[in-house]
C-alpha cells in the first residue's frame, strides 16, 4: 500500500476540516468526491506534506513522515497540484517545470530530458518557451500537471485538476491519469462525477470531514439503486445516495 | 495531454542547455535569468551615472577621491535598488501564492532561498564592479600618476551581499508587495542616518559602508597619495558586512520549515558566527584613531609598513626656482608654477631663497567633535640649500578648484609664505626657520 492513514484529524482554528479519515491504497487511480468544504483538500495537503495532521497515523509509500529525513524521501516520489496553482509569470513553460524538477532534487543529468516529456504528455509542447503570463487558466492548469508529474512520481495528488479544462483536454487528461495510474498511486480529488467514472479505480466520498464511503465507481453507482436520490448520471445518483445516507 | 509512453522530445522548443551543470548550477541559472534585479540594472545605470559618476568626474583625475566616492557615493546609490529587488524575489512565492507547491519539494526551503538571493547578489555585484571598471577605466586615463584603490572597490561590492541579505530576509518573513518600497526606502534612510551618528575618529559608527576616511572631510585629495591608503578601515568594514550577510541568511535558516535539524543547527550556528564577526567589526571600528596622514588607523590592525612614505619622483617646472609637485598632482603643476613665478621671480638669487618648491604632504589631527586639523608637516622652510614646503589648497577638504580658483589661491597663501619666510630666514641665523602653522581647515562640510 503506498497510502496507508489510520484516524487522521486536522484542525483548523475552530473547524474540524477533516475528522478521523482512515483508507489504503496503492496503485491505481483513487477518486475523491465530495462537496465544497468536506475536508478533500486538507487530507490532499496532509497526504502532501505541505500540513501536518493534528492526529492519526499516516504512511506514504512506506515511510512516516513525521520524520524528515524519511519525508524528504516521500517528497522525492511525490506529485502534488494544489487547488489554487500559484506560478511565476515571467517564467516560461519549460523553466517553470524544471524549477520543480531541481526542488524535486532530480539528477541533474536527467531533468531536460525529464522537463521535455513532462511538458509534451501535457500538450504544451508548442508553448514551451511561452511566459506563464501569456498563458490561458487551461494551460496554466497543464502546466501544473506538468510539474506534478516531471518526476514519474509515485505517489501524485492532484486537486481539482480539470478545473478549467475543456472537454478536449479532459478527455486527453483522463487518459493521462489511467496511464500514470498504472504504475503509481494517483488521488484526484474533485467535484466531477464524470471524471471519477471515466478515470478511477477506487473512489471515496468525502462529507464533513470523514469518508462516508470507499469503494469502485461500479458499487457508488450500485449505492443508487432503489432510492430516488438526484443525479443525471447514474453515479451522480450514487454520490446523492451516499451523501444523503451519511446525513440523514 | 496524451497517455502512450515513450514520449518523444519535442525538437524546438525545448534546447538542451549549451553546459553541463549540477542541480545547483541549473538552480541558479533558472534564477539569474528571472531576476528581478536583472529589470533594476538601467535604474542603478542611470543613478550611478547621475550621482557617482557625473560626481566623480568633478574632482580632479587623482585614484584617491575618485576610489572613495565609488564608495561613498557607489554605495548609496545602489543600495535601494539592491534591497528592493532582493525583498521583491523574497517574498516571491507568498506574493505568488507558492506556497502549497514548493512547501512539499524535497529540496530545503532555505537551499531555494539561497539561491535567489545568491543571483539577485550576483547581477548587483557585476552591476558594481561594472561600474567600478567604468570610472576606474575613465581615471585610468586621465591620472598621472598611481594606480587604482581597491579597498573602497571591495567595501562598496561586499556591502551589495549584505544589503540583499537584508531584502531578502525582509521580504521573505513579511511577503508582501508593500514590503519592497518600505525595506528600501527604510534601508537608504538607515544607511544614510547612521554616518550621521559618527562623533570623532573612535565612533563606532564608522562601520557604515559610506565611510571612507575620516567622515567630515570626506573623499579627500590628500589621502593615500603621499601614504599608502590604509586597509585598517576597509578591513573593519568589510568584515562587518560579511558577519552581517551571514547572520541575515542565517536567520532565514532558522524557522522550522526551512530544513532538517542538521541545516536548521548550521543556520543557527552560522547566524551566530556572522554576529560575532559583525560586534567585532564594530569594535574594531571604535578604537579607530586618525593617523597623521588622514586616514583611519585601528591598533589591532594595524601594518607598520603602511607609516613608509610612498618613493616617487616629483615632476618640476622650469622656472628660475624650480617647482616640484607630486606627480599625481602634475595637472597642477602649469597653473601653480605660473601663480609663484612673479613671487619667485623676485626671490630668485638672494641670499637665503629657496633653491626650490616641493609640495608637502599634509599632516591630520583629530579636533574636537567631527573637526580635523590639516596642516603642512614640519616648516615651510628648511634644509640648506633652503626648500620651500608648498601644502596645495587642494590638499585641504573642500570642493575641487578651478584652475583660476587655484591660482589665486597659491597667490595669496602660497606666495605670501615664501616672501614671509625668506624674509625671517634671511633676518635669523641660517637654519633656524621658524615654526609656522601653515594651512590649517576645520571642516564642517559634508563628506560626500
Amino acid at each position: 500500500m503506498n497510502v496507508e492513514i489510520t484516524d487522521l484529524t486536522r484542525r483548523l482554528g475552530r473547524t474540524q476540516a477533516v475528522a478521523g479519515v482512515t483508507m489504503a491504497t496503492g496503485r491505481g487511480v483513487f477518486g475523491l468526491l465530495g462537496p465544497n468544504g468536506a475536508g478533500k483538500t486538507s487530507l490532499l495537503r496532509m497526504m502532501a506534506t505541505v500540513i501536518p495532521p493534528s492526529s492519526g497515523h499516516m504512511r506514504l509509500l512506506g515511510r512516516d513522515p513525521g520524520d524528515y529525513g524519511q519525508r524528504k524521501q516521500i517528497r522525492r516520489r511525490l506529485g502534488y497540484l494544489p487547488q489554487n496553482l500559484g506560478y511565476y509569470p515571467g517564467f516560461t513553460v519549460v523553466e517553470f517545470v524544471e524549477y520543480f524538477a531541481l526542488l524535486k532534487e532530480m539528477p541533474a543529468v536527467g531533468v531536460h530530458h525529464a522537463v521535455a516529456a513532462a511538458v509534451e504528455r501535457v500538450g504544451l509542447g508548442d508553448k514551451a518557451t511561452a511566459k506563464l503570463r501569456t498563458l490561458s487558466g487551461g494551460m496554466l492548469r497543464r502546466v501544473g500537471i506538468a510539474q506534478a508529474i516531471v518526476n514519474e512520481p509515485e505517489l501524485l495528488l492532484l486537486d481539482e485538476p480539470t478545473a478549467g479544462l475543456d472537454p478536449e483536454q479532459r478527455v486527453a487528461f483522463r487518459a493521462l491519469l489511467r496511464d500514470l495510474g498504472q504504475r503509481a498511486t494517483v488521488i484526484v480529488s474533485t467535484h466531477l462525477v464524470e471524471d471519477v467514472g471515466a478515470a478511477c479505480t477506487q473512489v471515496g466520498l468525502m462529507d464533513r470531514g470523514k469518508i462516508v464511503f470507499q469503494g469502485t465507481p461500479d458499487e457508488l453507482t450500485a449505492r443508487a439503486e432503489g432510492t430516488d436520490a438526484a443525479g443525471d448520471a447514474p453515479l451522480e445518483r450514487g454520490y446523492s445516495a451516499v451523501l444523503a445516507e451519511a446525513r440523514s | 495531454m496524451t497517455a502512450a509512453p515513450p514520449v518523444p522530445v519535442p525538437a524546438r522548443p525545448v534546447r538542451p542547455p549549451r553546459l553541463p551543470l549540477d542541480a545547483a548550477g541549473r538552480l541558479l541559472r533558472l534564477e539569474l535569468r528571472r531576476n528581478a534585479m536583472l529589470w533594476m540594472l538601467p535604474l542603478a545605470a542611470a543613478l550611478f551615472w547621475f550621482v557617482t559618476y557625473r560626481r566623480s568626474m568633478a574632482y580632479p583625475p587623482l585614484w584617491n577621491v575618485r576610489a572613495m566616492t565609488m564608495q561613498t557615493a557607489g554605495v548609496a546609490v545602489f543600495v535601494p535598488t539592491v534591497v528592493g529587488a532582493a525583498a521583491w524575489m523574497g517574498s516571491r512565492e507568498g506574493r505568488h501564492g507558492m506556497a502549497d507547491l514548493v512547501a512539499c519539494s524535497a529540496r530545503p526551503r532555505w537551499a531555494r532561498q539561497l539561491a535567489a538571493w545568491a543571483a539577485t547578489t550576483c547581477w548587483a555585484v557585476v552591476a558594481y564592479l561594472g561600474c567600478v571598471g567604468v570610472l576606474y577605466g575613465v581615471t585610468a586615463r586621465q591620472v598621472a600618476w598611481g594606480g587604482p584603490l581597491w579597498w573602497p572597490a571591495a567595501v562598496g561590492a561586499a556591502s551589495l551581499p549584505a544589503f540583499s541579505a537584508l531584502g531578502f530576509a525582509a521580504g521573505a518573513l513579511r511577503p508582501s508587495r508593500f514590503t519592497t518600497p518600505l525595506v528600501a526606502v527604510a534601508a537608504f534612510l538607515a544607511l544614510e542616518l547612521s554616518a550621521q551618528f559618527i562623533h570623532g575618529d573612535q565612533s563606532y559608527w564608522q562601520i557604515s559602508p559610506l565611510v571612507a576616511g575620516p567622515w567630515e572631510i570626506g573623499p579627500n585629495e590628500g589621502v593615500g597619495t603621499f601614504y599608502r591608503y590604509l586597509p585598517d578601515l576597509p578591513i573593519a568594514q568589510v568584515m562587518f558586512l560579511a558577519g552581517l550577510t551571514a547572520a541575515l541568511l542565517g536567520v532565514l535558516g532558522l524557522p522550522t520549515g526551512s530544513g532538517g535539524r542538521w541545516l536548521r543547527r548550521s543556520a543557527a550556528a552560522i547566524t551566530a558566527v556572522g554576529l560575532l564577526a559583525a560586534g567585532t567589526a564594530v569594535a574594531l571600528a571604535g578604537t579607530g584613531r586618525l593617523d597623521a596622514h588622514g586616514m583611519i588607523a585601528i591598533p589591532a590592525l594595524r601594518d607598520a609598513a603602511n607609516d613608509r612614505p610612498i618613493r616617487y619622483t616629483p615632476v618640476c617646472s622650469h622656472t628660475p626656482i624650480p617647482v616640484c609637485l607630486h606627480p599625481a598632482y602634475t595637472i597642477y603643476l602649469p597653473a601653480v608654477a605660473a601663480a609663484l613665478e612673479p613671487v619667485l621671480g623676485e626671490v630668485a638669487g638672494l641670499p637665503g631663497a629657496p633653491v626650490r618648491i616641493d609640495q608637502a604632504a599634509a599632516t591630520y589631527q583629530q579636533g574636537p567633535g567631527n573637526s580635523v586639523g590639516i596642516r603642512r608637516a614640519g616648516p615651510p622652510l628648511s634644509g640648506t640649500p633652503p626648500v620651500f614646503h608648498l601644502l596645495l589648497p587642494n590638499q585641504l577638504p573642500g570642493p575641487a578648484m578651478a584652475t583660476s580658483d587655484l591660482t589665486a589661491a597659491i597667490r595669496t597663501t602660497a606666495g605670501r609664505d615664501i616672501v614671509a619666510s625668506h624674509r625671517r630666514r634671511s633676518q635669523r641665523q641660517p637654519g633656524a626657520a621658524g615654526r609656522h602653522g601653515g594651512h590649517s581647515r576645520h571642516s564642517r562640510h559634508g563628506a560626500r
